[in-house]
């Protein structure tokens, strides 16, 4: 960089565009709140795992316990997983969780919150399925779609990456 | 690098020298932010009297010595604008972390715009509340051409991107004519800004839309 716009009324009529307006960015200053309170963001993803473990257990008429048994994972994790949405499990767990219920890993790795998501529709999708899918006894019919319509969604995701 | 500008006196509304310089280090600008701070606090105290405190950015009210740990450990550089001695403004940019979002150059290389601030006695907010116009006019406007002219040094031909704060997004918008992308949900739900090479050279040229 050498020089810069020297031309006066060009200055002059961006400085009244600019008008003594804010011209803060979230950039630098987000990241650095985000660092300080991870615990108080509400992360959509990570609320749509919580979900997404629920109704899948819930689809099967698995109790967590023998979900524990079954996936090895252990019931406390399990727990944590479903009931503390600021909760980040083990890649290793979400390995597990992956494989119990035949769902993508890489996919899952960053609804749970140890991938970072760049893309909206991503989130999108998420923020979606975690409102349809309040809990309830049993899967309604409506759970049952919103479920089966987010699965289908993240494998069609994961063919469409890879 | 010092670069000789110009930005406006608001007492003559004719332009005066400044520099745009890269000689800031994070020492250099906490005692930046505690220079700015009793503007800001004096002004918040009378909006928040008047029930408008909800007009200036929280991270306004930070005290960023506290947070003086942390950014001891980055390697940060700032770009600022000096007058009177005095910075009038300071922007910190990132060339790596973010890529273009708009459809025909997604995935390219920009210079991302991770802090830009300006004085608070140069925002109208803060300094109406003070009953006082602002000192000078431009100081945002520069930090953004410097950006431009970075990325066009760094062979990114102008492509600039930032979160804009709801505040800023008259400026970025309808100031510099960038182009408003998607709301990000993992960055507080903020507007993704973008400059395609050819606005860019638009903005530098003042023929904006």
């Amino acid at each position: 960089m050498k020089t810069m716009n020297t031309d006066p009324a060009w200055l002059k009529r961006m400085a009244d565009l600019e008008d003594g307006s804010f011209v803060s960015v979230g950039g630098w200053v987000t990241a650095l709140e985000e660092a300080e309170a991870p615990a108080r963001m509400f992360q959509p993803t990570r609320s749509a795992f919580s979900r997404l473990v629920q109704l899948a257990r819930r689809e099967r008429n698995m109790t967590v316990e023998l979900l524990a048994e079954e996936s090895g994972i252990r019931l406390a994790d399990l727990l944590r997983i479903e009931q503390d949405e600021h909760y980040t499990p083990t890649p290793r767990v979400v390995y597990r969780v992956a494989q119990c219920f035949s769902l993508p890993e890489t996919e899952l790795m960053a609804l749970a919150g140890l991938l970072e998501v760049s893309d909206n529709e991503f989130s999108d999708a998420a923020l979606k399925f975690a409102a349809r899918s309040a809990p309830v006894q049993e899967l309604t019919r409506e759970e049952h779609a919103a479920l089966q319509e987010f699965v289908r969604y993240l494998t069609h995701r994961e063919k469409q990456v890879s | 690098m010092r670069i000789d500008t110009e930005i406006i006196d608001n007492h003559t509304g004719e332009p005066v020298p400044a520099t745009l310089h890269d000689e800031v280090t994070i020492a250099h600008f906490l005692e930046t932010q505690k220079e700015w701070r009793p503007v800001v606090v004096g002004a918040a105290k009378k909006l928040h009297h008047a029930g408008a405190g909800q007009q200036i950015p929280q991270h306004w009210h930070w005290d960023w010595n506290r947070k003086a740990p942390e950014l001891g450990l980055l390697p940060i550089r700032f770009l600022a604008v000096e007058c009177e001695d005095r910075l009038q403004g300071l922007m910190k940019v990132d060339l790596v972390s973010h890529r273009c979002r708009i459809s025909g150059q997604r995935g390219q290389e920009l210079v991302y715009i991770d802090y830009v601030e300006v004085a608070p006695w140069n925002i109208k907010t803060f300094t109406e509340a003070l009953g006082l116009q602002p000192r000078f006019s431009g100081v945002g406007t520069r930090l953004v051409e410097a950006a431009v002219r970075l990325s066009q040094d760094e062979g990114f031909k102008g492509r600039v991107g930032l979160h804009s704060l709801p505040a800023s997004e008259r400026f970025y918008l309808s100031g510099c004519s960038m182009k408003g992308v998607e709301r990000n949900l993992n960055k507080q739900g903020l507007l993704w800004c973008e400059f395609t090479p050819e606005q860019a050279e638009r903005f530098l040229r003042g023929e904006m839309r």
